[in-house]
């Protein structure tokens, strides 16, 4: 089907944005060439809308009006105490820190990563003006998606990092972005992550605001995963932004022979957040657990849109969603699992699951299953409730009352994606940060 | 004191009576078994002492310290002393054992205007309590009864009940999906409990656990009503002799 669609006044906005504030972005000339052709790539595709497929519930042709310009000239604005405020619990976590600011990198605030060690860490601003790193799209990306051309057009910086064969990361390593602008802007972020064969690694991504940032801001962000033979990755994306945030996210990851690797995807205080997640395995006996906790209020929407790609035999997926969704929240999950010819013995399970807080609120859930192997365990599930009458009787008759049984509740029903996260100190501040907004949202 | 009077109860949005005129009193210091067939009402006199949505108090009351619980929240009425421990414990994933414990504990020791337990007190307290029940600790780490076997839950039930310090325990078929260890376990925590200030009502079809928490009374339920009541010799009786005599009084 091709409709010929004309072009939205945000979509026309694009190239004239690119020439206005295109100097200022990191890479120069080099760089400026791959820019170019992902803003050709944009301009043929257009922004998305729910005639595709994969964005048939988040319409962002239709909602998101205007694409806002980059700041590139705030990174020196935030203080340290700035950052742990804006961290809340996740600032008392022990980790090495990559700190961007409205998508700059911050050296001041973040780790000192000595070279020639196990592991890498530089930002990607430095490997576009050097040549090493550039935006054209091979690999994961096929060009053929409009948000990644977008992110490639006005990438802001983002986070290289590379982890040594056999390496053991005894600490999280935090690659955080956080927004400070008093006026609305967006940040164009772009992560590359390779894991050694036999490496170890916990990765957690980090979307946060400091005091006085616009109750409104963009954010792209993208992240290329390669997971080596044998390599273990914890992947971990946190989005916990007090204001009313655009945040488009895409995560594509290869993994190898007897690769693990473990995503999870927080996602709470965004209006419109839309996390895809496209994961390719390379080799045999891979495993994965791709998981996630999300929570929305007011008129927020969270799509969570899977591809996993069962490309050969015997690896094992595993996912498990569970949304929280109060006053007009919605909430979207579409989870593909595709199992090729010769994927056999492909064990995959998948289930998607909401609770309701208001008579409004509205949960999409789609699984898609494309099997076309013959010795294969496949399942997929999903359920919508509102909190258990009988749940609530137990608490209430130990004496609790109704407000707490009530959060105490919905706790257990998102503790159980949050158990998915095996950092104490993570899962745990995840944990107040999800109590925080129960106690904050109106029934 | 537990005074239970002329109580007529019906399933909310249904015209079927199940407790038609019950009245039954339990002084404090005293354990009282209630035992009759399945379909008799004893699980929906233990839902409506705790206050359990869904049932209608067509007319009666039930007064506990001279107070009518009827208007109560089941939480209120938590906090006025009142425990059911459940025939089936709910398992509640994602929130730890100890967590639960805590809350709950503090909660009715709000509302009762008591100091709430701080962590260190709290954590001897549980302890203790725990120990007395052959409750590993670590157990309470795990999330609420989840992967629990049923004497798990059933002494996870009863150390709830240690940790409430409740007034009036109802224990409905404690006794259900327990061995023989397991029971005397359970019964062994419930016997602990007992005092000068607390009544407790027992209910179950079984004379088998009257056997390790022996009452001082024993009622026979049929048909909604209390159709007889004794010492425990009654509930011998009714272990050889069975319902069948009382079958035909129904309605």
């Amino acid at each position: 089907m091709n409709i010929a669609l004309t072009k939205t006044p945000a979509e026309q906005a694009v190239p004239e944005l690119l020439d206005r504030v295109g100097k200022s972005l990191p890479g120069g000339e080099k760089a400026m060439a791959g820019r170019k052709q992902a803003l050709g790539r944009f301009q043929s595709l257009g922004l998305p809308h729910r005639r595709i497929e994969e964005w048939k519930y988040t319409d962002l042709r239709n909602t998101m009006k205007e694409v806002l310009a980059p700041r590139l000239d705030g990174a020196s604005a935030l203080a340290a105490d700035g950052l742990s405020t804006a961290l809340g619990p996740l600032a008392s976590i022990e980790a090495d820190r990559i700190v961007f600011v409205d998508g700059v990198y911050s050296a001041e605030l973040s780790s000192t990563f000595e070279s020639g060690g196990d592991v890498s860490v530089a930002p990607l601003s430095e490997a576009l003006a050097s040549g090493l790193a550039s935006l054209t799209a091979d690999g994961a990306d096929d060009g053929q998606n409009a948000v990644l051309a977008l992110n490639a057009t006005f990438v802001t910086d983002g986070a290289v990092i590379s982890i040594a064969e056999k390496a053991e990361l005894d600490k999280p390593l935090f690659v955080v972005n956080v927004r400070t602008t008093r006026e609305p802007s967006s940040i164009s972020v772009r992560n590359m992550i390779n894991v050694g064969a036999k490496a170890q690694a916990t990765i957690v991504e980090v979307f946060v605001a400091a005091e006085g940032s616009a109750a409104s801001g963009q954010a792209n962000s993208a992240t290329e995963v390669k997971a080596a033979d044998g390599a273990e990755l914890t992947h971990i994306k946190c989005v916990i932004d007090g204001g009313q945030i655009t945040h488009l996210s895409n995560w594509l990851a290869e993994i190898g022979t007897d690769t693990t690797y473990n995503g999870f995807q927080f996602t709470m205080g965004a209006l419109m957040a839309r996390n895809g997640i496209n994961v390719t395995y390379a080799g045999t006996g891979g495993k994965l657990d791709m998981s996630g906790a999300f929570l929305a209020r007011g008129n927020e929407h969270v799509d969570s849109t899977l591809v996993v790609d069962h490309a050969v035999p015997e690896c094992e997926s595993r996912e498990l969603f569970k949304g929280v969704l109060a006053n007009r929240g919605r909430g979207i999950f579409q989870g593909k699992v595709i199992v090729r010819r010769d994927a056999q013995k492909t064990d995959g399970k998948q289930m998607a699951q909401a609770l309701m807080l208001s008579p409004d609120a509205e949960f999409d859930s789609k699984p898609e299953l494309e099997i076309y192997a013959d010795d294969v365990v496949c399942g997929h599930g999903s359920t919508v409730a509102e909190i258990d009458d009988d749940l609530m009787f137990y608490c209430r008759s130990r004496g609790i009352p109704e407000s707490v049984a009530r959060a105490l509740l919905v706790e257990s029903f998102i503790g159980e994606a949050l158990e998915k996260v095996e950092h104490d100190d993570l899962r745990e501040a995840l944990r107040t940060h999800a109590m925080t907004w129960l106690e904050t949202t109106e029934a | 004191m537990l005074e239970i009077k002329d109580l007529h109860v019906k399933i909310e949005d249904e015209d079927r009576e199940i407790l038609k005129g019950l009245s039954l009193t339990v002084p404090k210091g005293e354990v009282h078994a209630i035992m009759g067939p399945n379909g008799s009402g004893k699980s929906t006199l233990a839902y409506v002492l705790a206050g359990r949505d869904g049932y209608e108090v067509t007319s009666g009351d039930i007064l506990w310290n001279g107070e009518s619980l009827l208007e109560l929240e089941p939480d209120e009425r938590a906090a006025k002393g009142v425990f059911l421990a459940f025939q089936y414990p709910m398992e509640i994933p994602g929130v730890a054992g100890l967590t639960f414990l805590r809350t709950a504990a503090n909660a009715v020791r709000k509302n009762r205007g008591e100091a709430e337990l701080t962590t260190p007190e709290f954590m001897k307290m549980v302890k203790e309590k725990a120990a007395e029940l052959n409750i590993d600790t670590e157990m309470l780490k795990r999330p609420v009864n989840v992967g629990f076997s049923g004497g798990e839950k059933k002494r996870s039930e009863i150390l709830q009940m240690a940790m409430l310090e409740p007034t009036m325990c109802v224990l409905d078929e404690t006794d259900s999906g327990l061995d023989i260890d397991a029971l005397r376990i359970v019964a062994d925590g419930v016997n602990a409990l007992r005092s000068k200030d607390r009544a407790m009502l027992v209910i179950t079809h079984y004379q088998r656990l009257l056997n390790y928490i022996v009452p001082d009374k024993v009622h026979v339920l049929s048909g909604g009503q209390i159709r007889r009541s004794g010492d425990k010799s009654l509930a011998l009786e009714l272990e050889k002799s069975g319902y069948a005599e009382y079958a035909g009084e129904a309605a």
